[in-house]
């Protein structure tokens, strides 16, 4: 007994605390490994593959989820830094490199903060409001198409699902301003409503020209149906529609110049006056997911979706690692070594006072840039829905600086021009596009197509 | 310890312990006095469906500290209260228990965004009081730092109505625009805000290299940055449209309410302190006085803004001929250290930005002012509100308030 | 406005954007410390001359120009506390003679006032009462303050100081600038002059006279 009681007595804490862990994950874990994987892994497998459907959706809504706040606090970074730009300042600058984390200490500050709920305010309506309003946001995702076959559900009638879901989040605000027992927020509450319920119908309309055209309702069919280069893209087919969707969707999303919601120079901060904490995050994030979602909107719709604006001839890839058998391995062992000496040698020879150790972390580097691109490259070619991700962010991420930019430029406009816009032009424009789209179908299909 | 609390009470926020039978309700806009004027109890009866709606002390734009009681019926504003107070500091009491001296930098606070002015006028008062003979560089140097001083002011005003329109970039671009020239007076004044320059019979110090090459710089870019100023917001329709017939100032009007400076100028009114009662050395100098609004209708918001900027132009006119006209000689007339007046009384009125600053002091003989009363314009304006913002909408208030551009500090003194 | 719809938005967004590629003007403050003017006066500060010692003289001429009376030197308050104290104590110690002290219009410490003469203040009293102790009435106080001790004793201003409110500098100024006020008593002179020193025994002189004549002297 003291043979073993010695050594362990010797042990400091920590190691006390290793060595039983060192036992479970060294033994204990490979024979559970082993017994799961023999006798539990084919009963799962059996079970989720019957159930694929359900599969995908928990997979894609846990995505979406884990997927809106990153792209949140990219959209508040971009905001920050591009309206700083254009106001010649320089922005955050302090967390990460260029200031970059800044949205996450943020959001990490937002959390930390008390979470304040006025006396005479509907404590549970109060509550509610913000998830409300985050969670529609959150649910238009579902029926983005990011990719080719990077969707969660293709619904065929996904549009009508997302003004459904996207009109929703009138109701989130208007209860938020009116639990917040604040005068500046129900005004907000109340303009909110006025203002989203009115852009609904041009916003509305304007697709149905797109959607005669496309003759379907699901977002993944109107992205194959643009497929095949810029011209063939609705934008050019329906500048009008796309226009007014355009106005249309930015006072949806509440972003200057329609952001009445939450005037800061009229009614304090409209239906958030009252919010702290996360709760005010969650009504903050929603703000940035929307704007991201009416991006992504305008460019699957008008703007060919994720398809390249020129198609480039497709290389098919024969590569097989797997019949390099055994030299794959050691390929991949000796590959980044060869390559690391022979990066760092140019910078070896050419700075003659640079010490070799230097010279190998730059090549090092520089190694890890050009395989890093190389991967992404080969990802690029070689996955269609690796291409079509990255054209659908570069087109999102251009709308959304479009809006950034937009919100940097304008003033506000006034509650009733905003009103008299939606109804006396952009109401008949939508109509006018209808009709002419309609006809245009007729006269082309009885000419055209005989 | 906080137990279960009953039904039908609540806690308090500043005690748990203590049970309270109502709902503390948000604050009343309505003062707890019985109503002391037909006006008030007029104002304080709500109608049918409208509510009361209490805009500052603080609130994003208002200007500092104004506090103004909205009667809203929706989002039209049925009338309204501007209460003030919340800044007084009895600065006119401050001044006549401090010497001479001492009151320019009493005063100097006033209007913060263009205090050479606030300076102005209480100094020309003295002059006056104790007969001085200003050496005419001096009065060459004080037009050159006051317009130089109008353009900040005027370049701040367009930033603030852009903002208080929800425009977020152009105060930034007003704000730089102002550093430039502040830094500037910074050099000659050793301050960036509260220059405290102005002397009685001269002003602090001559100018300096440092200032004229800055001076120069800014000179050579001063009118391009002008016209990037205006081409950002000038011909935007969102701006135009929600300024365009909102607060609209007849001649009429203007005159009753003793409106002065640009505001009077946008009303259709030709009047300018500068060609009016020439003092200093403005009767030597070129310049334009710019007028708008000459309709019967009188000027609304947008032209109140304009106004303001062909003012800047003006204001460049006459950097560029001070700059060239400037005599050598001292900078200060020769007095002695203890200033006493002879017992009388003077009144001197300048045109700063806003309108016209004036002072009455008078003298007993003492080192101190008997009594001195300051006009400031900012305050004067700010009785148009009420004619003025009536039966618009609360978007209006903000641009109406902002296009008659009042400064808290000298309003309330 | 423009005569097509939207372009003076377009106008607009072309200065920004034109905004976004130009230099920027933010100044990085901590580590780029900021552009302070030669004449800046924001911040209070003494100088040394060449040889290290401290330039200011404790004059409290600072201390009486500044109009918001934010400019204190180190020493002793009217109630005896001590105050603001800038630089080494041992300095101020010399430095802080009784005049500058007197001059900044505060009460001098015990035995710096010891010295001044005593002076019977019932008169000055009645005085500062018929002006209403109002320090607007200066000169009219020391003129009469004059007319009653032949010249304005030190203990005096220090009693009109205190009873009207009013600096001591102040007082001393105002005295100090009109020639008619003098701080010292009228000058009568001293030195016995040329057959003055015989009149010290005129009353034995008399006497002597007297009983010489017979009276006839003293009449």
């Amino acid at each position: 007994m003291s043979a073993l009681t010695r050594p362990w007595n010797n042990l400091t804490l920590v190691g006390k605390v290793i060595l039983p862990l060192l036992f479970l994950v060294l033994v204990v874990g490979p024979i559970v490994t082993v017994l799961a994987a023999v006798y539990v892994a084919p009963l799962v497998v059996d079970i989720l593959a019957s159930n694929l459907g359900i599969v995908r959706f928990v997979v894609a809504i846990t995505a979406i989820l884990l997927f809106s706040i990153p792209a949140a606090f990219i959209i508040i970074y971009m905001e920050l830094k591009v309206i700083a730009y254009m106001n010649t300042r320089v922005g955050p600058n302090r967390v990460g490199p260029g200031g970059s984390l800044h949205s996450v200490v943020a959001g990490l500050k937002v959390l930390l903060k008390e979470d304040f709920t006025p006396t005479s305010a509907d404590a549970i309506v109060f509550t509610w409001a913000p998830v409300f309003v985050f969670l529609t946001a959150v649910m238009t995702f579902l029926v983005l198409p990011f990719g080719p076959g990077l969707y969660a559900q293709d619904l065929n009638i996904g549009l009508l699902y997302l003004f459904a879901v996207g009109g929703m989040t009138v109701v989130g605000l208007l209860i938020a301003g009116w639990s917040s027992f604040n005068k500046y927020s129900l005004l907000g509450g109340l303009r909110s409503a006025a203002q989203v319920v009115s852009y609904e119908i041009p916003l509305t309309l304007s697709v149905v020209g797109l959607i005669l055209l496309a003759g379907t309702m699901s977002l993944n069919q109107i992205a194959e149906n643009q497929s095949g280069g810029f011209w063939n893209w609705y934008v050019f087919r329906q500048p009008l529609g796309a226009l007014i969707f355009f106005i249309a969707a930015t006072a949806e999303a509440n972003r200057t110049p329609f952001d009445l919601t939450e005037a800061d120079s009229e009614i304090v901060a409209g239906f958030a006056t009252e919010y702290s904490g996360m709760r005010f995050g969650f009504l903050f994030f929603a703000e940035y997911v929307n704007v991201f979602i009416i991006s992504g909107l305008l460019t699957t719709l008008f703007f060919g979706a994720w398809n390249a604006p020129v198609p480039f001839p497709h290389i098919e890839l024969s590569l097989d690692p797997g019949s390099l058998g055994i030299m794959l391995l050691i390929l991949l062992a000796v590959v980044p070594l060869i390559l690391t000496l022979l990066f760092a040698l140019p910078f070896w020879l050419t700075q003659s006072r640079m010490p070799g150790w230097q010279a190998l972390i730059l090549g090092f580097l520089a190694f890890n840039v050009v395989a890093v691109g190389a991967v992404l490259g080969l990802a690029y070619v070689g996955f269609d829905w690796f291409a079509g991700l990255v054209w659908f962010m570069i087109k999102s991420f251009l709308f959304v600086f479009l809006f950034v930019w937009m919100r940097g430029t304008l003033p506000r406009v006034r509650i009733d021009h905003l009103m008299g816009f939606a109804w006396k032009w952009l109401l008949p424009a939508s109509l006018l596009n209808l009709f002419i789209t309609a006809i245009a179908i007729v006269v082309l299909k009885s000419t055209v197509i005989p | 310890m906080v137990t279960e609390t009953p039904i039908g009470k609540i806690r308090s926020d500043d005690d748990p312990r203590v049970l309270l039978d109502e709902q503390i309700g948000s604050f009343e806009p309505v003062p707890p006095y019985p109503p002391r004027t037909e006006r008030e109890s007029e104002f304080y009866t709500l109608g049918d469906g409208e509510m009361f709606l209490n805009m500052g002390p603080q609130h994003p734009s208002t200007h500092g500290v104004l506090r103004v009681v909205l009667k809203i019926s929706g989002e039209n504003v049925v009338d309204l209260d501007p209460v003030l107070g919340y800044l007084h500091r009895g600065v006119e009491k401050l001044c006549e228990n401090s010497d001479y001296h001492h009151i320019i930098s009493q005063v100097d606070p006033l209007e913060y965004v263009s205090s050479l002015f606030c300076e102005w006028s209480p100094v020309m008062a003295f002059e006056k009081l104790l007969d001085v003979e200003v050496p005419r560089r001096a009065e060459y140097i004080r037009v050159l730092t006051g317009e130089l001083l109008r353009v900040a002011s005027h370049a701040l005003f367009q930033g603030w109505m852009a903002l208080d329109l929800g425009g977020l970039t152009p105060i930034l671009y007003s704000f730089i625009e102002r550093d430039e020239i502040v830094e500037m007076l910074a050099s000659i004044t050793g301050q960036r805000m509260l220059f405290n320059y102005f002397r009685i019979g001269g002003v602090n110090g001559d100018v300096n290299h440092e200032f004229m090459s800055r001076l120069g710089d800014w000179m050579s870019r001063a009118a391009k940055q002008h016209e990037t100023s205006i081409g950002l917001l000038n011909e935007n329709e969102i701006f135009v449209r929600r300024m365009r017939d909102i607060g609209r100032l007849d001649r009429d009007l203007a005159l009753r309410m003793a409106v002065t400076g640009p505001n009077l100028r946008a009303a259709g009114v030709p009047y300018d302190l500068r060609r009016a009662h020439p003092y200093s050395v403005y009767p030597e100098l070129e310049f334009d006085i710019p007028v708008r609004g000459t309709g019967p209708e009188g000027g609304d918001a947008l032209d109140r803004y304009l106004l303001r900027l062909e003012e800047v132009k003006q204001s460049l006119r006459i950097i560029d001929q001070c700059l060239h006209n400037m005599p050598d000689g001292p900078v200060m007339a020769k007095l002695p250290r203890l200033l006493r007046p002879r017992p009388g009384r003077a009144w001197a009125a300048i045109e700063g930005p806003r309108g016209l600053y004036g002072t009455y002091a008078i003298s007993d003989g003492t080192d101190q002012p008997f009594r001195m009363k300051i006009h400031d314009p900012s305050f004067v304006h700010l009785q148009l509100v009420v004619q003025l913002m009536r039966g618009n909408l609360i978007a209006d208030t903000m641009a109406v308030m902002a296009s008659l551009d009042p400064i808290m500090g000298g309003v309330d003194k | 406005m423009s005569l097509i719809p939207g372009l003076g938005i377009v106008r607009g967004m072309g200065v920004t954007l034109s905004k976004f590629f130009a230099p920027k003007a933010t100044i990085m403050y901590p580590e780029q410390p900021a552009d302070v003017a030669p004449k800046y006066r924001g911040r209070l500060q003494l100088l040394y001359d060449e040889w290290g010692t401290l330039k200011c003289e404790t004059c409290f001429q600072c201390a009486q120009a500044c109009p918001i009376e934010c400019i204190d030197m180190g020493g002793i308050d009217t109630k005896g506390r001590f105050h603001v104290h800038w630089g080494p104590p041992e300095t101020y110690g010399e430095r802080r003679e009784e005049s500058a002290i007197r001059r900044s219009g505060r009460t001098v410490a015990d035995p710096g006032f010891a010295h001044f003469e005593e002076i019977d203040l019932a008169a000055l009293d009645e005085i500062l009462a018929a002006h209403d102790y109002d320090p607007k009435d200066t000169l009219a106080i020391l003129e009469e303050t004059q007319a009653e001790y032949g010249y304005l004793p030190v203990a005096a201003l220090k009693h009109i100081s205190r009873m009207t409110g009013a600096w001591y500098a102040m007082l001393y100024g105002t005295a100090s600038y009109y020639r008619h006020l003098r701080f010292e008593p009228p000058s009568v002179t001293t030195a016995p002059r040329a057959g003055e020193a015989h009149r010290a025994d005129e009353a034995a002189y008399r006497s002597a006279l007297d009983a010489a004549l017979g009276g006839a002297a003293s009449a």
